[in-house]
């Protein structure tokens, strides 16, 4: 899960790998505060898998590699 | 997970905050009045919850996501302090969870060039970044340090 300066940067760095996904950091920035806003709150509760998949579909992160065990 | 493992889990949280460091089992069992040992049974039951991760030898803490508790290619500066963040994610994940702006400072990892971004009211100010997430949803959790 890394910061890339650009696609071509992500082409040689997989080096013949299967790319996995590939978002805006904007996007990114969105998918964390969505997902960790909580984490150090005295009131944090575990997210259902439910929880999670849903902040992911929220932000258009759907198909087959967003979705959860 | 139940309501003691909930409470432990958020004293270890609230104690890795508050002194910039992961806590160890001992700093953890004085603040809770607990047992060493029901502190480390209770971290290992957390560990196998997801709810943090442990070294596999030993009871010390590998994350408390998303924070790391070791060195890592992920720094961020927030509240006053530098921390390790496990993952790209995971470091505006910091700020996120400390609700403030930060900076985070990495490089790319296929040309080594520094990366810095600075986060503002929850934006980045480099929009042409980009994120790429290698491991598929479904196997995060196979080797979460890898992931």
């Amino acid at each position: 899960m890394n910061l890339f300066r650009s696609e071509e940067h992500i082409e040689r760095w997989l080096d013949g790998r299967a790319p996995g996904a590939t978002i805006p950091v904007a996007k990114l920035t969105e998918l964390a505060h969505a997902w960790w806003h909580d984490r150090i709150s005295a009131e944090w509760r575990p997210h259902t898998r439910e929880q999670n998949q849903a902040i992911l579909e929220g932000l258009g992160l759907t198909g087959a590699f967003w979705r959860l065990p | 997970m139940d309501q003691r493992d909930l409470e432990l889990r958020n004293l270890t949280y609230g104690l890795f905050v508050e002194l910039g460091r992961a806590p160890t089992v001992r700093e953890v069992a004085e603040r809770a009045h607990a047992a060493r040992d029901d502190v480390e049974a209770a971290w290992r039951r957390l560990h196998d919850a997801h709810a943090l991760v442990l070294n596999p030898a030993t009871t010390e803490l590998r994350m408390a996501n998303p924070f790391s508790a070791v060195p890592t290619a992920y720094r961020v500066q927030a509240s006053g302090r530098w921390w390790y963040a496990n993952c790209a994610w995971d470091a505006f994940g910091v700020c996120a969870a400390l609700y403030v702006d930060g900076r985070i400072e990495t490089s790319c990892p296929d040309c080594g060039e520094p990366i810095a971004v600075e986060v503002r009211d929850e934006r980045p100010d480099d929009e042409r970044l980009l994120f790429h997430c290698l491991v598929p949803a479904a196997h995060w959790w196979d080797d979460i340090v890898f992931t």
